[in-house]
């Protein structure tokens, strides 16, 4: 049989949130963890239904007229699927609240994705009623986030910029998302 | 283009709202949008002669896209009219309950806009 030392001990499981992802909490003693650059991670939490949980995202959307599909790349779908998979597990929009951190421009002279992803989640959650709790974004350095999706907790700490994965786009397969079915 | 289709879009959040819109209405449609499934009937009690084909999301506080679908079948301007859902989720069992429902189709978000236009053609035409 499998045997986990740490869950031997009462220490909770540790998730990590890659690029891309959304998780959910599933109620257990979790931790979900991610380390950002110029990426975001949103962490939301319903504070009645204890339901929390965290995305990573690289970009904020596509430019309109760009004819490219809002992927798991962009934090407008990655918000979308978050909210969603909150309120599956008994979340509540209205009752969600948020917490954002990354958003670091860690190549100066370079475009300033941090700040258009902070831009983009900043306006999100305004335009979908969710108030922002607390905000870590922006500067040029790497952060970890660590968040208990049950107590709604977070901490965040700067890391060396080593720590932080260079973001890069995702390739997404064909069948990821837009299929049709007609019954 | 579809200049004579009229759309009505069906989605809790404002950003899909927006991106449908323009997804939409740079391909010709006519576009109107409702916020959740309740939004959406009040809407069509003094517009429902207008709508050609809705497109709904599922996961929506007040009404889901299920009743929604439900409570239009159940009316009968509505019994033939094509309702799309277009959701994050892609499971058969919620798709079943779809197609229970009365929904004349499924499609997966992320949506592919050339993808849904034609998919909004195929059950128009």
């Amino acid at each position: 049989m499998f045997h986990d030392p740490a869950a031997a001990l009462g220490a909770p499981k540790r998730i990590t949130v890659m690029q891309g992802q959304v998780y959910v909490g599933t109620g257990q003693n979790e931790i979900l963890t991610t380390v950002l650059g110029s990426c975001i991670a949103c962490c939301l939490y319903d504070p009645l239904a204890r339901v929390g949980g965290m995305n990573h995202f690289l970009l904020a959307e596509p430019s309109p007229g760009s004819g490219t599909v809002a992927d798991q790349n962009y934090g407008v779908y990655l918000m979308e699927l978050l909210i969603n998979q909150m309120m599956t597990r008994g979340g509540v929009k209205s009752r969600m609240k948020a917490h954002v951190y990354g958003g670091a421009n860690m190549h100066v002279g370079m475009t300033r994705i941090g700040d258009a992803n902070t831009r983009f989640a900043r306006n999100f959650l305004a335009a979908e009623n969710i108030p922002i709790l607390r905000m870590d974004t922006g500067g040029e350095t790497a952060r970890r986030v660590d968040f208990d999706p049950v107590k709604g907790r977070t901490r965040c700490k700067i890391v060396e910029p080593v720590a932080a994965p260079a973001p890069k786009p995702i390739p997404v397969p064909q069948t990821s998302g837009g299929e049709v079915e007609l019954f | 283009m579809a200049e004579n289709i009229h759309v009505l879009t069906v989605d809790d959040s404002a950003s899909m709202r927006a991106l449908l819109r323009a997804a939409l209405t740079s391909r010709g449609y006519n576009v109107s949008q409702a916020e959740d499934g309740v939004a959406a009937l009040e809407w069509l009690k003094d517009n429902s002669s207008d709508v050609d084909v809705i497109v709904t999301d599922i996961n929506m506080p007040r009404m889901d896209g299920f009743g929604l679908i439900e409570a239009l079948r159940g009316q009968s301007r509505f019994r033939d009219c094509p309702i799309l859902v277009l959701s994050t989720e892609s499971s058969d069992e919620k798709k079943a309950r779809a197609r229970s429902a009365g929904a004349t189709g499924w499609i997966v978000k992320p949506f592919d806009a050339e993808k849904l236009d034609t998919a909004l053609r195929r059950v128009t035409h």
